[in-house]
């Protein structure tokens, strides 16, 4: 082989690599991207039914109701709408009323989420980042009081 | 006292270090020795300065002193004393001082070390990595100080974060910055390249012993992770591809590549443009990984720091570190000489298939993991991108790699011959056949994709075992003459393929516990019992306890195999007042390679609770894999071949001081 | 002083390290790329020596590096000749670098960012400079607990130690002590008077069950028992009887002797009754429990707080309670006492809150809920 077939081969390959993983990176990124809405954008967006989406904001107070086989059911508010949600399973530990939470499931008919992932990630430093600003949007976020003024040299 | 020290020792590594960016430079310019041989000393005593103002930091958390800022926010004086020293760098601020910590290490290493290399280059190396320190003091110093007083010292602290005192903490961050900041020496042996304009097989020798260094540890760093994320976060998964793994996982995957280029710029002098952008692309990816979960940029499990403006600092290093140096790799590598030829079926074919593939996969990972924010950036949509994406994607990219992989070594340069090839893995190929077939047997056809990953595991084992045998020509030569040529094998043919034997082992156990695990989410009342894959656990009821800075509700379990008592798993759940936290302690069950592993839902007021219980198939493989791939690389690190160049004691007993 | 004696220890290691090399001659000898090719020619020899590649292979190999070995070996004859030592300035340009611009700068920036005039502050000397005061008192304590402990049935031994525990703010051994006095002693108004305090002591100022029937059990022994009334009173407002408590204090208020130093206390806590509907703060409700008869301060010098820490650590046992309900709602005095907490801490929706889970958690036994709605209903809470 020539030094210039030799190069062909190499770019032939590469080329052919690297196609093969933009065709998988496309075709994956159609089918497997979720997408994050607050309750109230399900609402405007009119979500149909059967979406998986991302569902987060904050469980609204007095409505988790438990039922038997470790069914849970509760709302997550962002303030202006509250979306209900029917989950199946265990609760994560930072799981409450009035704390922060995304629910990842499908949309059913009556505008339920079923709900296959529960996360709540509540500590004072850390919030998912889509139920912050879901929250700064419907005015309900309050910045943290972590600077504690005066005594910090 | 102590705590201002630590801040002056600091500044004073930052001043060093300010130094040590321009005079080494300047010396390397006008050919002069002097301003060359500066660096030496100042990369040393850099180092002690950051030790002293680590050691500082850590004395101050030990002893409970809130009247630095860090340790108030990050301590608590009741935690036991391991935790005390975790919560060193099991917050922003100090984390980044461990980050300073190791980068002075590797510096004064090469330093003290790099007795082997040509004054210039080595000069040039430590300004570069100078220029890496200076920026990070002064990103510590002024804007995640960990020295910051509080006037009136409160007398309890607010406890480091429930999810975090563990003892992965001790090792997990260690381990991943030692990987992370390894790849810093690699790069700036690639940057001195580029500035001295010369580059041969030789830089690929002295280069390799730090990028293995880095890979070791950043190999068993992302294990130790992800056990941990295993048995902490209470529902079994190994692996989640959260961007913050994902930010380890990219550099590990550059950083493999770059391992295996540089052999063949090593030995045959060629893909020598290719190894320095790699060199390159390891460390940015290495500062991406830092920012991403430095910034909280992304939306991630992990996220143990969460500050948007430390973020535009970190931006404006990336930029200028990853900006700069593919500037200089824009401008400079076209004047660098290509090297020798090879054919496509040859070692040199082999690893560039490897590194084709590595890059490829590592180019997946990361349009995975930044794509979501390119798109908030542009259109405003939130997205999540997660195991779905990358199963369709990472996965068939690795499979063909690892197929290739028992190829590779057996290859010879310049030309190798694939049939031959073939012909000597028919060992391989057999062990492989005999496994699918067997897990078909025996696992029936549940999936039909894993019993075929279970025989790629095999072929890459054994293949890795065939490469060991051929080498030394065992059942070639006699026996005798065969271990007397195994032992004369260089380390890193052993590291090699120890490496390899560890990634189909790695391989096996992911496709076992994922294929064949078994799961139950039940609520139990007590004396009630639960059975899965042949053990019964019974549930004994609820056993609250006190621990230093928590309190805790056990669930205690009798776990019975064939109805014989075999032991207990407690699981529970722990309640941190300090920071009103609850965190769920999962109980692990090891038997053999195999795992057992319950985990606690909510108690009801019926006094029945409720559970996660799963049964892991040869999930520690998954582990035990990395491990040994990170032993293949310690047992390549002690090839002697590495340290040529190094004066042989023997042939001139110089006084040369250890600078 | 020290710090900046050791700052300038540190200083003149770090000048040092500039300076040292400056002094010495250049090394005489560096690596070189040439060594690693001829030990990439040894390594083909022993590598053919040992069989491991074929004589064509070895010999096409070693063309390949000695080709490398001369061109770099070429190289370095033709590049500039082997690295100089620095002429003088450069030297001493650096020199001056180090030894002034180095401590200048660091001097200057740490200046800026950090705090010399504090001193370190590590836990330990501090508890017990702070315990220092009561230095004498710790070490005597522990000589009469060890007394104690070999003759556990001496009752005045107990009575001793019981005041002195109040002072320490260890209420759990005051109250432990207070009974054992009692036991061996004997019952008097004032002894069960001091026992209840602990208790209450004990519960942040909250009038449990327990120390409430201990001043019932003073007050049967000696109606007039100050102390005992006051608490009674104090009771009487959490459980949200505000007229009750009323009464008992205005009669307390009538029936005192001229001068008496409570009277002052007793109309503090009659006005904070008249407070519409808000329930008085978790400070106040501990001033006014701590506030009658000489033993005043015992209860608020509990330990050395300040009034933040002290809601603090009251607020860290109230959610304990909660804990605790949460895992087990059957006890009925529990979720009195929390109910009553949250009112003390001032949060109304909290109380509401767990007045409903505690209904809920009880709705088996209607006499516990009904205790729990009166409770409610006295505190003003939403029935």
């Amino acid at each position: 082989m020539t030094r210039k077939q030799r190069r062909l081969v190499l770019i032939g390959v590469s080329l052919s690599v690297l196609g093969v993983a933009v065709a998988l990176v496309l075709s994956a990124l159609r089918d497997s991207i979720v997408f994050f809405n607050s309750p109230t954008d399900i609402v405007e967006k009119h979500v149909a039914p059967g979406t998986r989406i991302r569902l987060g904001g904050l469980v609204e107070d007095g409505s988790v109701r438990r039922g038997d086989n470790l069914r849970v059911s509760f709302k997550v508010t962002d303030g202006k709408t509250d979306i209900p949600v029917i989950y199946q399973g265990i609760v994560p530990d930072l799981f409450r009323e009035g704390q922060g939470v995304v629910a990842e499931g499908i949309v059913e008919p009556g505008g339920t989420i079923k709900a296959d992932t529960v996360l709540a990630k509540h500590d004072e430093r850390y919030m998912p980042k889509e139920v912050v600003e879901a929250l700064k949007k419907s005015g309900r976020w309050k910045e943290g009081n972590q600077d504690f003024a005066g005594d910090k040299k | 006292m102590i705590p201002e020290l630590g801040h002056y020792a600091l500044v004073l590594a930052l001043g060093l270090a300010l130094i040590q960016s321009v005079a080494p430079v300047v010396g390397a310019r006008r050919n002069d020795a002097t301003l060359m041989q500066l660096a030496n000393s100042t990369a040393v005593v850099q180092f002690i300065f950051v030790a002293i103002s680590f050691a500082a930091l850590t004395a101050c958390y030990v002893r409970s002193d809130f009247s630095v800022a860090t340790v108030y926010e990050n301590s608590h004086s009741m935690m036991p004393l391991i935790y005390k020293f975790t919560s060193v760098w099991g917050n922003h601020e100090g984390s980044m001082l461990l980050w300073v910590l190791i980068l002075a290490v590797f510096g004064a290493a090469v330093a003290a070390f790099g007795v082997n290399l040509p004054a210039t280059l080595k000069a040039l190396v430590l300004a570069v990595q100078s220029w890496i320190a200076s920026a990070f003091y002064l990103f510590i110093l002024f804007t995640s100080n960990p020295f910051l007083r509080l006037a009136n010292p409160p007398f309890e602290g607010r406890d480091l974060n429930p999810i975090l005192q563990d003892p992965g903490l001790a090792i997990h961050p260690p381990l991943l910055y030692l990987g992370y900041v390894g790849f810093s020496i690699a790069f700036s042996f690639a940057i001195a390249a580029l500035i001295e304009g010369r580059i041969d097989a030789a830089w690929a020798r002295w280069v390799r012993p730090w990028t293995l260094a880095a890979w070791m540890f950043l190999t068993a760093g992302i294990a130790m992770g992800s056990y941990w994320a295993y048995y902490t976060l209470g529902w079994g998964g190994f692996w989640f591809w959260d961007p913050v793994e994902n930010a380890s996982l990219m550099p590990w995957l550059a950083g493999t590549a770059l391992l295996h280029s540089a052999v063949v710029m090593e030995k045959r002098n060629a893909l020598k443009i290719w190894t320095i952008l790699l060199a390159i692309l390891a460390f940015s990816l290495s500062l991406i990984g830092t920012f991403l979960v430095r910034s909280g940029v992304l939306t991630s499990v992990h996220a143990f720091a969460t500050d948007p403006t430390r973020g535009v600092f970190i931006l404006a290093i990336l930029l200028l570190f990853i900006g700069g140096g593919l500037t200089l790799f824009a401008w400079r590598a076209p004047m660098l000489k290509q090297g020798g030829l090879f054919a496509p079926i040859s070692r040199e074919g082999a690893l560039v298939l490897n590194n084709l593939f590595l890059t490829t996969a590592c180019a997946t990972v990361f349009v995975g993991t930044l794509y979501p924010l390119a798109l908030e950036a542009l259109t405003g949509a939130k997205i999540s991108v997660g195991g779905p994406f990358f199963n369709l994607t990472f996965v068939p990219l690795f499979v063909p790699l690892m197929f290739a992989m028992p190829f590779g070594p057996l290859l010879a340069w310049k030309r190798g011959d694939i049939l031959g090839v073939a012909q000597r893995l028919t060992l391989a190929f057999a062990a492989a056949v005999v496994a699918i077939c067997v897990t078909f047997a025996a696992m029936g056809v549940k999936s039909a994709l894993a019993p075929l990953g279970v025989g790629l595991a095999f072929f890459v084992m054994a293949g890795a075992v065939v490469d060991i045998c051929e080498r030394s020509g065992l059942f070639r030569v006699p026996f005798k003459a065969a271990l007397r040529r195994g032992f004369g094998l260089p380390r890193s043919a052993f590291g090699t393929a120890t490496a390899h034997f560890g990634l189909g082992v790695t391989l096996l156990g992911i496709v076992f516990a994922t294929t064949w695990g078994s799961e139950r989410i039940v609520s139990l009342k007590p004396a009630q019992t639960v059975s899965i894959s042949g053990y019964d656990l019974t549930f004994d009821g609820l056993v609250p306890r006190d621990g230093p800075n928590f309190r805790e509700l056990a669930a205690k379990f009798t776990v019975r195999e064939g109805g014989v008592p075999i032991g207990i798993m407690q699981p529970s759940k722990r309640s941190f007042p300090t920071r009103s936290m609850t965190t769920t302690e999962a109980a692990l069950m090891t038997r053999g390679p195999s795992q057992l592993y319950l985990s606690l839902g909510d108690a009801e007021g019926d006094g029945s609770i409720a559970i996660r219980l799963y049964y892991k198939p040869l999930v520690m493989l998954t582990w035990l894999g990395a491990v040994i791939m990170a032993l293949g690389g310690a047992l390549s690190l002690s090839d002697r071949r590495l340290r040529v160049g190094a004066p042989k004691p023997a042939a001139k007993p110089a006084m040369q001081p250890a600078e | 002083m020290t710090l900046w004696f050791v700052f300038a220890l540190m200083t003149a290691a770090a000048i040092f390290a500039v300076l040292w090399p400056l002094g010495r001659p250049a090394a005489a000898r560096t690596g070189s790329d040439l060594a690693v090719y001829r030990d990439q020619l040894d390594e083909i020899a022993r590598d053919r020596s040992a069989g491991l590649i074929g004589d064509a292979e070895a010999e096409a190999a070693r063309v390949e590096v000695s080709r490398r070995l001369i061109a770099a070996a070429d190289a370095a004859q033709a590049a500039e000749p082997a690295p100089q030592s620095s002429p003088l300035w450069r030297r001493r340009l650096t020199a001056v670098v180090g030894l002034v611009l180095l401590p200048v700068g660091a001097t200057a920036i740490y200046m800026l960012l950090g705090s010399p005039q504090l001193p370190g502050a590590p836990l330990a000397p501090r508890l017990k400079e702070a315990a220092h005061g009561n230095e004498s008192i710790t070490s005597l304590v522990s000589q009469v607990e060890a007394r104690l402990e070999r003759n556990p049935q001496d009752g005045r031994g107990w009575e001793v130690l019981a005041p002195v525990y109040m002072r320490l703010g260890r209420f759990d051994d005051a109250v432990k002590a207070w009974r054992k006095v009692i036991a061996l002693s004997g019952e008097t108004a004032v002894r069960q008077a001091d026992l209840g305090e602990a208790l209450v002591g004990a519960n942040n100022g909250i009038v449990t069950a327990d120390a409430k029937s201990a001043f019932e059990r003073a007050l049967k022994l000696d109606p007039q028992q100050v102390k005992s009334r006051f608490f009674v009173g104090v009771a009487a407002q959490q459980d949200g009887k505000r007229e009750q408590a009323a009464e008992i204090w205005r009669g307390m208020l009538k029936d005192a002797p001229t001068g008496a130093p409570w009277v002052a206390t007793v109309r503090h806590a009659l006005a904070s009754l008249d407070e519409p509907a808000t329930a008085p703060s978790a400070e106040a409700a501990s001033d006014n429990a701590a506030a009658p008869g000489p033993s005043a301060q015992d209860i608020a010098a509990a330990g050395r707080m300040t009034p933040e820490e002290r809601g603090k650590m009251i607020r860290g046992m109230v959610a304990r309670l909660a804990d605790k309900l949460k895992q087990d709602g059957s006890d009925v005095d529990g979720w009195l006492r929390l109910v009553r907490a949250y009112m003390v801490l001032g949060e109304r929706d909290k109380a509401n809150a767990a007045a409903a889970d505690a209904r809920r958690a009880l709705a088996g036994d209607a006499d516990k809920v009904r205790r729990i709605d009166e409770l409610a209903k006295g505190l003003g809470l939403a029935g």
